[in-house]
């Protein structure tokens, strides 16, 4: 099978040839995994390593910074790169939201529009994949930009405080997303296979904000984009960090979602025998290789006994071997190389 | 309704404005205001935790408690101070070295300050150096250190190796938390304690004040 076959024949609930495999990590992993190998790009590496890899491809903006603010992105959000040694993170610097109070105010704010997008150059981008490789296209995480937007904690207590505010916020997010999407699934028709829809509403050890808050503020507009996706025939891959046990029904029977990621099980409730038992006939699993714990600390012995746990566990579900999040500059080259070289080595169906 | 009651629902329920008011008119009717924090802030700032462990709170209900607790804090600070009352203990807390990500730091701060602690809040990528020489200015009893990162919760070690190097680390306690942070990591780097989330770090904070 291609990687692409796997993907689809995960999503369609039949046996692929073998456990698929994802890859995220920091740009600058990648870069050093391209040093050590030898591999001049992700075609490569993906090759190198037998990675099924998903390819991510968006429309990209005309202009990258909205107009007459180099310094912004399209939101109007800065960000400065911030160092801690062996890397470099971009966050947010600024909160062009923070001071507004009236649904009046939000309005006037220039918010993006789906016309700034250049679908042209995403059609070309999208003849340049591989046929044997699958797609993504499509980013739906608007409390994230929101929680940037407004600050973090604002935008958690707006949750019971401005309530009025955030759905407003929220529903003005919500017209650029859709529309973005219904142009960017209509020109890639035929060759998106997956879409991304997010939100990270969990902590290490329970949910950021309720399952009440998380039904009212955010389930709704997630459902509306899913079912864009899947009327263009078009998977659902749902990323939320943390320890989310209790909202993965509502995930299910009001999103709709087919994958989760990244399954952090040493987080209370995220047992993977547990979810495989409650959910398994529903749900892909993607990720489940540690990404606090035993991708950057452990050894390359306890990296092939997570992956080999892994398919135990997983064994009667449906999995995608992937680190849990992006593989950070802690990870020692053999810790990666022992995660890919023992699903490969073990991984058939 | 008693007033002690209503500044207890007033925190218990988030409300800043109503904390504020009720703590006023008590302080002008010539409430103590030490027995305003023993009796009425301190049991509702653990009863805000109780819920937040019993998965009733989350996040945003915590944010807004903590918000209600400081307006009448804000008020009672002072009157203590002027009274020469000592807090709990003295806490200096910040985001290690590199790591922006300060909610859990926030949230600790603020429920250690709801338990009667003063708390030193050094912000975010507080360098190891910032923290012994507040810990010293300050003649903080506790370090508080948090970080979100795999990449960066190495620089907790760095402190601690910072206070052993200032001659100090018998003088303070090291408490650390955050996400990739781990009780075999506390004890691999020889902090005094770790704990999961913000009211099981005011428990901790107790604990290693009463060693």
């Amino acid at each position: 099978m291609t990687p692409k076959e796997r993907w689809l024949a995960t999503f369609a609930g039949e046996k692929p040839d073998r456990i698929p495999t994802d890859y995220w990590a920091t740009d600058e992993v990648t870069a050093r995994l391209f040093a050590e190998l030898g591999c001049r790009n992700i075609e490569e590496l993906y090759t190198r390593l037998h990675i099924d890899g998903l390819i991510v491809v968006d429309p990209p903006r005309r202009d990258e910074h909205r107009a007459g603010d180099p310094g912004a992105d399209l939101w109007g959000l800065r960000r400065r790169l911030i160092g801690y040694g062996a890397g470099e993170y971009d966050e947010f610097v600024n909160h062009p939201l923070a001071e507004l109070t009236t649904v009046e105010e939000l309005e006037a704010y220039p918010w993006p529009s789906a016309d700034d997008h250049d679908y042209d150059a995403f059609c070309d981008m999208l003849r340049a994949v591989p046929a044997h490789r699958m797609v993504r296209s499509g980013n739906f995480e608007p409390f994230l930009i929101y929680a940037g937007l407004r600050g973090l904690e604002q935008a958690l207590v707006d949750l019971v405080e401005n309530q009025e505010f955030v759905e407003a916020a929220l529903a003005r997010m919500f017209r650029y997303y859709f529309a973005l999407a219904e142009r960017t699934f209509e020109a890639g028709k035929g060759r998106i296979g997956v879409t991304y829809i997010a939100e990270d509403l969990g902590g290490q050890t329970s949910l950021l904000m309720s399952r009440a808050q998380i039904r009212k503020f955010l389930l709704p507009n997630q459902k509306t984009m899913a079912d864009l996706a899947r009327s263009h025939g078009i998977h659902i891959f749902y990323h939320t960090d943390g320890a989310v046990r209790t909202v993965i029904p509502d995930l299910l029977d009001v999103t709709g979602i087919e994958l989760l990621n990244p399954i952090q099980w040493r987080c209370p409730g995220m047992e993977r025998e547990g979810l495989v038992r409650d959910f398994g006939k529903r749900l892909i699993f993607h990720g489940a290789m540690d990404n606090q714990q035993t991708m950057p600390f452990g050894t390359p012995a306890d990296v092939r006994a997570e992956v080999i746990a892994n398919i135990e566990i997983f064994r009667g579900a449906r999995w995608v071997c992937a680190p849990c999040h992006n593989l950070q500059p802690v990870t020692p080259t053999a810790n990666i190389l022992a995660l890919y070289d023992t699903i490969h080595a073990q991984g058939a169906l | 309704m008693s007033m002690i009651q209503t500044l207890y629902d007033a925190i218990l329920n988030g409300n800043a404005k109503a904390a504020k008011e009720i703590t006023q008119t008590s302080l002008a009717a010539g409430g103590n205001p030490q027995s305003l924090v023993d009796d009425t802030m301190i049991p509702a700032m653990n009863e805000v935790g109780r819920r937040y462990e019993a998965n009733e709170y989350f996040v945003p209900e915590l944010l807004i408690a903590a918000r209600a607790m400081k307006a009448s804090l804000e008020l009672i600070r002072p009157l203590l101070t002027a009274r020469g009352a000592e807090p709990v203990g003295r806490v200096v807390i910040g985001t290690v070295q590199g790591d922006l990500h300060d909610i859990g730091k926030n949230l600790v701060g603020a429920m250690l300050e709801g338990a009667g602690f003063e708390v030193i809040d050094l912000g975010v990528d507080v360098s190891p150096e910032k923290f012994i020489a507040a810990a010293k200015d300050r003649n903080a009893r506790l370090v508080a250190l948090s970080a979100l990162l795999t990449t960066t919760m190495h620089s907790m070690k760095a402190v601690l190796e910072k206070l052993r190097e200032a001659g100090i680390r018998d003088n303070v306690k090291v408490m650390i938390g955050g996400a990739p942070v781990t009780q075999k990591y506390a004890d691999e780097i020889g902090a005094d304690g770790y704990s999961s989330n913000a009211n099981a770090a005011v428990a901790l904070a107790r604990k290693l004040m009463a060693a």
